[in-house]
């Protein structure tokens, strides 16, 4: 045993403990928090809880140095701790639970263990100073878990955001219509632009037709991708067809000096439409009564 | 008179169509531009089909291939289109490309045709 020297003498016998089952005790705070109203578990998901904290405890106690903050079983608390969090955030949990959980843990394992042992912990100041480093540290994983599982959210909404704002629909055969809404951005505008040009290769589209009308503004960086999409599916040999250009985003695409004449534009949705079947030969007419 | 790399096939009374084999090397462009112009001459074609369905990816230097090949033809007045462009060749290729090609694209022989038929195309530059 290699031990801090300045360890105060319940620490050390706090570390050579023997400790018996005390599991039980330990339930009371996970069914204050997890079971009372808001039913986040049962009474047997509580006691494999607090059995494995238990087990997890006393590994870390046993440990070479408990006091480390690397050592592979404070780790494994750590992971226990995060594990949990996860799977009650997940229930619908708030992560105020897991911290006032945690807090409780803290106070009820100090006491449990004083009356296991007989040894006034509660009085040792290094041993209360112990525990709440260790509690920090464990809240710390708790919070993390919180952020991480946020973080998950906004990237799976952000992604579904993603594919909703640019439906690629197939309005008449071979006549794909793209209307693009709010912001475009770089990596947007790459992702309908490799959409689009699959979706051209695989309905054999002759005809695109892409409305700006939604669009809130644009950049010159932009801008040169919307051009470059134009390009790609004229070089797929599809006819490209832009509409509702709005006076900004027209200035936007002049200030680029690009080669609009070989471009077809028009006003409205409805008028690029009716360009696109009139070069694919498609008649829509009005039925004589 | 088979040339190396390539399939060049007579599909209409002046239509060709090219399709370039897995072995093509277009290191040695000006020989295989003589090979394939000298067919079109002997058959008196007047287009060119180039299939691209197998090229997944579209380079400056395989860029530069298909632009000499357009040119060279368009001096024996044969238009070249390239049909079947891969989207992930579409996508590479106006990464680097911010001219218009010298050769048309369409997304199959028999849509260029029906194109043609209905509406004279604006002329490209």
């Amino acid at each position: 045993m290699t031990q801090k020297k300045d360890l105060s003498e319940k620490v050390t016998a706090l570390f050579s403990l023997k400790i018996g089952n005390v599991s039980a005790e330990l339930e009371e705070p996970g069914r204050k928090f997890f079971c009372r109203d808001n039913r986040l578990m049962d009474d047997d998901e509580v006691a494999d809880l607090s059995g494995e904290f238990m087990n997890l405890m006393i590994g870390l106690l046993a440990a070479q140095d408990p006091t480390s903050q690397v050592s592979p079983q404070f780790h494994a608390l750590e992971m226990f701790f995060t594990g949990l969090s996860k799977k009650i955030l997940v229930r619908g949990g708030q992560v105020e639970d897991m911290v006032r959980y945690a807090q409780q843990l803290q106070q009820t394992l100090i006491g449990v263990l004083e009356k296991d042992s007989g040894i006034a912990f509660t009085q040792s100041r290094s041993v209360l100073q112990y525990f709440s480093t260790l509690f920090n540290e464990l809240i710390m994983a708790v919070f993390r878990a919180y952020l991480e599982e946020k973080e998950e959210a906004l990237v799976a909404q952000e992604q579904e955001l993603r594919e909703t704002a640019t439906p690629i629909t197939e309005i008449w055969d071979g006549v794909l219509t793209l209307p693009i809404i709010g912001t475009l951005d770089s990596s947007r505008t790459m992702l309908v632009m490799e959409a689009l040009l699959n979706r051209i290769a695989k309905d054999h589209a002759s005809a695109v037709v892409m409305d700006l009308t939604g669009v809130k503004n644009i950049d010159s960086q932009v801008s040169h991708h919307l051009i470059q999409m134009v390009r790609a599916v004229q070089l797929m040999g599809s006819q490209a067809i832009i509409t509702g250009i709005r006076p900004e985003i027209a200035r936007a695409l002049i200030s680029l000096n690009i080669n609009m004449s070989d471009i077809t534009t028009r006003a409205s949705l409805s008028d690029g439409l009716k360009e696109a079947f009139r070069s694919l030969g498609i008649h829509v007419s009005q039925k004589a009564d | 008179m088979s040339i190396p790399g390539l399939h060049l096939t007579q599909t209409g009374r002046e239509d060709f169509l090219l399709e370039p084999l897995r072995g093509l090397d277009i290191s040695d462009h000006e020989k295989l531009v003589e090979s394939i112009v000298e067919r079109l001459l002997g058959a008196r074609a007047s287009r060119l089909y180039y299939d691209l369905s197998t090229q997944p990816i579209i380079d400056p230097v395989y860029y530069n291939w298909l632009n000499k090949l357009a040119r060279t033809v368009q001096a024996i007045n044969v238009k070249m289109v390239c049909v079947q462009m891969q989207p992930t060749a579409a996508f590479a290729l106006v990464q680097f490309a911010h001219e218009v090609p010298a050769f048309e694209t369409a997304l199959n022989i028999s849509d260029w045709q029906n194109g043609r038929l209905l509406t004279p195309r604006p002329a490209k530059r």
